[in-house]
């Protein structure tokens, strides 16, 4: 990964993000508290525990760089923006099959079912806040079931609506997952609390870059090359006692 | 089999009937030995209504070095008809050290056909000490299953770019194989009772997974080949029986 800028490690420099009630709002929808039950799902993560392979800082560290380059980054970020796109252009064919592409890429049948019970979710909390009709009609299409409804294709319909910046847009989706990873080992492993802070202070520069990087991604590009993650994703729903759904 | 449309170097070779009596066998020959940079392969595959067949490649697919800069291409295209059957045996892609390789596989079916799909990607000639010393490797997979899009499986290698060691990559592992399975009687078989008796240990971990309609996706991650190798070729024959 680039050595960052000096002035973009410098994380008082503020002034070039637009405070308002939009960004509070980009904000409240990726809070932890925001209840669409993401804390309950570990993507494969508690394999790795209860296999003694992430008793570490440093594994934990390693892991989440691994998910989100190699996985958020040419997965769910990708779709999240065409999503995004789409809605730009009220294209609900494309919104189809981009759902439809959300679900092919994930293998692992927790993770799949994960991504449609936080898409769902997220929509039931969120159709109360947008009067647009266009989540309406894509609310519509998944109760029809012509939609499965993930996660990551409905918070880019939503963020489309709402106007929020893009690149901010996967930037907070990134930060809010990782941090939602570290947050389920701090508590499953068990870590400290400060091993947890400090663990997502490290990974401040990596999600900003790979916002940047997300930017010129497109379809073609998706791929996911965490396979062990994915493998351990795959197991998790034989495990014999578990503390998350994935 | 009704039609066989070929250009060198591939050549598919005539119906066998070796096996169970309604199953025909067809192997599928490369006679250059390997591919070499900015050689294109395209396969196109027509498996008729109720028709029943056994592809074997006859020997892993070697991909040569890219000295201009040029990638190889290999483009499979299946397209399986109602209550049809296709087994593709599995073997493996060898790129060599400076290699460039974008191989894509689609496949069409219903819901009343069957398929079992197996593949192994190498990291290089292992023996000779060349490990993921090749330039990039791209490998998408699909399957649409009554027009619908239900696996899609996209991998994108290139060695000196990631740390294909770290937690969550590839780790200690070298090889990874793939196994697809679509069949109307796939609802039957028990997949913990068969992730239960899967190979797992130091050097082969191996996960099974349910996909939706009716098809299971087996993920094999190996250090070594040969212990991989034999384990997805048992789980293969297993499907192959049961299915």
């Amino acid at each position: 990964m680039k050595q960052q800028k000096s002035d973009s490690n410098n994380r008082l420099n503020t002034a070039d993000i637009h405070i308002n009630s939009t960004f509070l709002h980009l904000m409240q929808i990726h809070d932890s508290a925001f209840p669409i039950g993401n804390y309950t799902h570990s993507y494969g993560m508690e394999t790795f525990i209860q296999e003694n392979r992430l008793q570490t800082k440093e594994e934990l560290l390693e892991f989440c760089k691994t998910f989100l380059m190699h996985n958020l980054l040419y997965g769910d970020v990708i779709l999240i923006q065409e999503a995004y796109r789409a809605t730009n252009i009220r294209d609900l064919n494309k919104l189809q099959s981009l759902d439809e592409l959300c679900g092919a890429i994930k293998l692992a049948k927790e993770s799949r079912e994960a991504s449609v019970n936080v898409g769902k979710q997220f929509m039931r909390t969120v159709l109360p806040l947008c009067a647009d009709p266009f989540l309406t009609k894509w609310h519509t299409c998944v109760k029809s079931r012509k939609a499965k409804g993930h996660y990551a294709v409905v918070l880019g319909i939503y963020c489309a609506l709402n106007e929020f910046d893009m690149e901010m847009t996967v930037m907070m989706y990134m930060y809010s997952t990782v941090n939602g990873l570290i947050q389920n080992a701090v508590r499953s492993v068990p870590f400290g609390q400060n091993t947890g802070v400090q663990s997502l202070y490290e990974l401040l520069d990596w999600v900003t870059e790979a916002a940047k990087m997300a930017q010129k991604l497109t379809v073609d590009d998706v791929s996911n090359n965490a396979l062990s993650i994915e493998l351990s994703s795959m197991k998790h729903e034989y495990l014999h006692s578990r503390l998350f759904i994935s | 089999m009704p039609f066989v449309f070929q250009q060198p170097p591939l050549k598919a070779s005539r119906a066998l009937y070796d096996g169970p009596k309604d199953r025909a066998i067809v192997y599928i020959m490369e006679s250059s030995g390997g591919m070499v940079a900015g050689d294109r392969n395209d396969m196109t595959i027509s498996v008729g209504h109720e028709a029943k067949v056994t592809m074997i490649q006859q020997s892993a697919l070697k991909i040569y070095p890219s000295q201009n800069d040029k990638q190889c291409v290999q483009e499979i295209t299946v397209d399986i008809e109602d209550n049809a059957r296709l087994e593709w045996m599995p073997e493996v892609v060898i790129p060599f050290s400076d290699a460039r390789f974008n191989m894509s596989t689609a496949i069409d079916m219903r819901s009343t056909s069957t398929l079992i799909w197996g593949e192994i990607i190498a990291p290089g000639r292992e023996k000779r000490g060349e490990i993921f010393d090749f330039e990039s490797l791209r490998s998408t997979f699909s399957i649409r299953i009554d027009d619908q899009l239900i696996a899609q499986d996209s991998i994108s290698i290139q060695p000196a770019e990631m740390n294909l060691q770290a937690l969550g990559m590839l780790e200690n592992a070298q090889y990874i194989g793939s196994i697809w399975v679509v069949s109307p009687n796939a609802h039957k078989l028990d997949v913990r009772g068969i992730q239960e008796n899967l190979l797992n240990n130091s050097t082969v971990r191996i996960a099974i997974t349910r996909l939706e309609s009716n098809a299971i996706h087996c993920r094999f991650l190996g250090a070594e080949q040969w212990d991989m190798q034999e384990e997805l070729k048992r789980v293969f024959t297993m499907f192959s029986e049961q299915l």
